[in-house]
C-alpha cells in the first residue's frame, strides 16, 4: 500500500512541473487581462526549440533557450493582440496551428518525422536525508525544476498579492484605465505579463523534452496546453489555484498510469478510454458545480484603447 | 469595390502571404527548383493534371483531383460553417472536432447496424449525426447559460470526453467489428451499401453526393442569416448581447440554437466522412477536421459564402498536398498554410491600416488624419 502511495507521488511530481509552468504562464497572461489560448503552441515551441539547443550545448542551457522560444511565439500573440487590439482568442489559436504545422514541417526538415535525435536529460537531485525514508523518499531523485515548480506557485502568489508591481498587474486586468490614470503604461505592464507568459509555458514545454523525455517527439505536448488553461480556470486565476489544479490532473493522471500497470484486472471492469477522460468529465463538473463567473479578470479578452473610456 | 468585397481582402492578401512563406520555407530546407515543383504539383494535385489532359484527353485526370479536393472541401465547409454559426451568436464553437467524432461514430452505427431502404438509409444517417452532434455542443450551451463555464474551456474538455470515450473505448471495445475471416479490423462494422453515399462520376473520381450536401447546407446557412428573422436575432444578439436583450430579443434560446446548429454542422461532417469515404468509424478519427474549421471559419470571416470559398481553396490544397508529398515535401504543408494564413487574418487590423494608408497616399485630397 505504502509502495503504490509511493510511487503515485513519485509520477504525480514527475508529471506535475510541465503543467505548472504552463499554468502558471496562463495565469501570468490572464491577470494583466490578456487571453491566451496559445499556452499550447508556446510549450510546443519551448519543447522543441530546447530538445534542438540541448544537442549543441549543455541542456540546462537548452531549456533556457526553449522558454525564450516561448517567448517568442508568445510576443507574436503581444504584437497582435495589444498593439493592433486583434482579437485574442484568434491569435491564440493561430498560434497554436503554426506551432502544430511548423514543428511538424521542421521536424522533418531537420530530423525525422517522430522526433529528434536523444539529449542528455536533466540531472536528478538525490535529495539526501529523504532519499532513504519510504513515501517521502518519492519526493527525491526529481530533475532540479521539478522543486523548482513546487516553490515558483508560492513566490508568485506573494508577488501578486503583496507587492506594488502584482498589484499593478492584477489593476491592469481588472481595470486598464484606472492604471493609465496613474501614469503607467498599460501596454508595457500587458507586454511584459505576455512574455512572462510566453516564457513559463515554454518552460513547462522545455520540461518535456529535457526532463520527462529525452528528446523532442511528434506530438509533445499532446494537448498539455489546453490542460493548463483549464487548470487555469479551475484554479480561479489564482497562482495556489492554478498549482492545486495542476496537481491535481498530473495526479489523475499518475493514478491512470498507476491502475493501468499494477491492476490490469480494472481495466476489465472500467474501460481506458472512460479511465482517459475522468479528468476532464471531472473539470467539467467542478467547473459547473463552482460556476466561474465571478471569478474571472473584468478586463479579461478586452483590447484596451487610450480613447475609450 | 463593394464594401462585402472589401471586407475579404485581408483574408486573400493573408492567403497569399502564406503561400509565399511557405514558398519560401521550402526553398530553404530544400531548394529553390524543388520549392517551384512542389507548387506545381500541388496545383495539378488540387485543381486537376491539365496539361496532361490536353494531350491526351482522359477525363480522369481532371476528374480524380478535383473529386478528391471536393471530397475535403465538403468536410471543410461543414466544419467551418459550424464554428463560423456559433460565431455569428457570439459563441467561440472550439468544439467541432468533438461534435464531429460523435457524429461520425453515430453515423456508422446507424449505417451499420440499421436496415433500412435505399433512399431512407442515408437521410437517417445524416440525421442522426447531426442531432447526436446538437445534443454533444448543447453540453457546452446548457453548461454557459445555467453556470457561466466558458464555451471556450467546455468544448475544449468535452473534444477530449468525445475524442476518450470513443477512440479509446467504444470503437475498440463494445463497438468494434467482430473480427471475419482472420484478418484484424480497426473501427467499426463497415456500413451497409444503402448508406454509402453514391458517387456522382462512378469509378473515375471519389466525387460524392457529399460534396452536394455540403453546398446546399450552406446555402440553407446562409439564407438562414441572412433572410430569416431568427437569422438576424441570432447575429443581433452575438453583436451585442444588451443591446439585442433591450430589443427584446430572446437572446439566450438563440445562443442555444446557434450553438446546437453548430453542432449538427460539425456531426454532419462526421457523416459526410463516414458515409462518403470512410465507410466505418475507423480506428481513430486521425484528421483534425474540427479544428480545421475553426481557421476556415476565421479566414472565411465566418460568412457562408466566405466560408464555402475557403474550404474550396484550402479542399484544393489538400488534395494537391498529397501530391507534393512525391517531391518529398511534408503532408502538413497545407496545414502550415492554414495555420500561417490564420495568423495573417489574426492581424487583419494590421492589413487594414496599411491598405488606408495606401488610399491615403493615393488620394493625397483626403483630409489627413490627425
Amino acid at each position: 500500500m505504502l509502495e503504490i502511495l509511493e510511487a503515485l507521488l513519485f509520477s504525480t511530481l514527475d508529471a506535475a512541473p510541465a503543467l505548472i509552468f504552463a499554468t502558471l504562464g496562463g495565469v501570468l497572461s490572464e491577470r494583466a487581462g490578456v487571453v491566451n489560448v496559445g499556452l499550447e503552441g508556446q510549450m510546443r515551441a519551448g519543447a522543441f526549440v530546447a530538445a534542438v539547443a540541448a544537442l549543441y550545448m549543455p541542456t540546462p542551457l537548452g531549456v533556457m533557450v526553449g522558454m525564450v522560444a516561448g517567448a517568442a511565439l508568445a510576443s507574436i500573440h503581444g504584437y497582435l493582440s495589444i498593439r493592433w487590439r486583434s482579437d485574442q482568442v484568434v491569435s491564440g489559436m493561430a498560434i497554436n496551428l503554426v506551432a502544430l504545422a511548423g514543428g511538424t514541417f521542421l521536424l522533418e526538415a531537420l530530423y525525422s518525422p517522430n522526433g529528434t535525435p536523444p539529449i542528455a536529460q536533466l540531472p536528478r537531485w538525490k535529495l539526501p536525508l529523504i532519499h532513504d525514508v519510504p513515501l517521502l523518499r518519492a519526493l527525491s531523485d526529481h530533475p532540479g525544476l521539478a522543486y523548482l515548480a513546487l516553490v515558483l506557485p508560492f513566490i508568485f502568489h506573494a508577488v501578486l498579492n503583496h507587492t506594488a508591481m502584482g498589484l499593478r498587474l492584477r489593476a491592469v486586468g481588472e481595470k486598464p484605465h484606472a492604471v493609465a490614470t496613474l501614469g503607467l503604461s498599460v501596454p508595457a505592464l500587458r507586454w511584459g505579463a505576455v512574455l512572462g507568459g510566453g516564457l513559463l509555458a515554454g518552460l513547462g514545454g522545455a520540461v518535456l523534452s529535457t526532463a520527462v523525455l529525452d528528446r523532442f517527439e511528434q506530438h509533445t505536448p499532446a494537448g498539455l496546453g489546453f490542460m493548463a488553461l483549464a487548470a487555469m480556470v479551475f484554479g480561479r486565476w489564482t497562482p495556489l489555484g492554478a498549482f492545486g489544479a495542476a496537481s491535481f490532473f498530473a495526479f489523475g493522471n499518475a493514478l491512470r498510469i498507476g491502475l493501468a500497470s499494477s491492476a490490469p484486472q480494472i481495466l476489465e471492469v472500467v474501460p481506458q478510454g472512460f479511465l482517459l477522460a475522468l479528468p476532464y468529465l471531472l473539470t467539467l463538473l467542478l467547473l459547473t458545480i463552482q460556476g466561474q463567473r465571478s471569478s474571472a479578470p473584468a478586463a479579461l479578452g478586452t483590447p484596451y484603447e487610450q480613447e475609450s473610456r | 469595390m463593394g464594401e462585402k468585397w472589401r471586407a475579404a481582402v485581408p483574408s486573400i492578401l493573408s492567403v497569399l502571404l502564406a503561400l509565399v512563406v511557405c514558398w519560401i520555407a521550402i526553398a530553404l530546407t530544400r531548394d529553390v527548383k524543388i520549392a517551384g515543383e512542389a507548387y506545381l504539383q500541388m496545383l495539378y494535385g488540387g485543381l486537376g493534371q491539365w496539361p496532361r489532359y490536353l494531350e491526351v484527353g482522359d477525363g480522369a485526370l481532371l476528374a480524380r483531383p478535383l473529386g478528391e479536393a471536393a471530397g475535403k472541401a465538403a468536410l471543410l465547409i461543414l466544419t467551418g460553417l459550424s464554428v463560423a454559426v456559433a460565431f455569428k451568436a457570439g459563441l467561440f464553437n472550439i468544439g467541432a472536432q468533438g461534435q464531429m467524432v460523435v457524429g461520425s461514430l453515430v453515423a456508422a452505427v446507424v449505417g451499420a447496424q440499421v436496415s433500412a431502404p435505399g433512399p431512407l438509409h442515408i437521410p437517417m444517417a445524416l440525421l442522426a449525426a447531426a442531432l447526436a452532434g446538437a445534443a454533444w455542443a448543447l453540453i457546452a450551451a446548457a453548461l454557459k447559460l445555467w453556470r457561466g463555464v466558458h464555451e471556450v474551456i467546455s468544448t475544449i474538455m468535452l473534444n477530449w470526453v468525445a475524442v476518450s470515450l470513443v477512440d479509446n473505448w467504444l470503437v475498440v471495445g463494445p463497438l468494434r467489428a467482430a473480427a471475419g475471416s482472420g484478418q484484424s479490423v480497426s473501427g467499426t462494422a463497415e456500413i451497409h451499401a444503402t448508406a454509402r453515399l453514391p458517387r456522382l462520376l462512378g469509378d473515375i473520381s471519389r466525387l460524392n453526393l457529399g460534396f452536394v450536401v455540403a453546398l446546399l447546407v450552406a446555402l440553407l446557412v446562409w439564407v438562414w442569416l441572412n433572410r430569416t428573422r431568427r437569422g438576424f436575432e441570432t447575429r443581433a444578439a452575438g453583436l451585442g448581447a444588451d443591446a439585442a436583450r433591450a430589443a427584446g430579443i430572446p437572446v439566450k434560446q438563440r445562443a442555444a440554437e446557434a450553438m446546437a446548429m453548430a453542432g449538427a454542422l460539425a456531426g454532419m461532417a462526421g457523416a459526410v466522412l463516414v458515409l462518403g469515404t470512410e465507410f466505418r468509424y475507423p480506428g481513430v478519427l486521425g484528421a483534425p477536421y474540427g479544428f480545421d474549421g475553426i481557421a476556415i471559419a476565421l479566414i472565411g470571416n465566418s460568412n457562408p459564402l466566405g466560408v464555402t470559398l475557403t474550404a474550396l481553396f484550402f479542399g484544393a490544397l489538400r488534395a494537391g498536398g498529397t501530391r507534393m508529398q512525391l517531391l518529398g515535401v511534408h503532408k502538413s504543408f497545407p496545414e502550415l498554410i492554414q495555420g500561417l494564413a490564420l495568423l495573417f487574418v489574426a492581424g487583419r487590423l494590421v492589413w487594414l491600416a496599411l491598405l488606408r494608408k495606401r488610399r491615403a497616399v493615393a488620394a493625397p485630397a483626403e483630409v489627413p488624419r490627425a
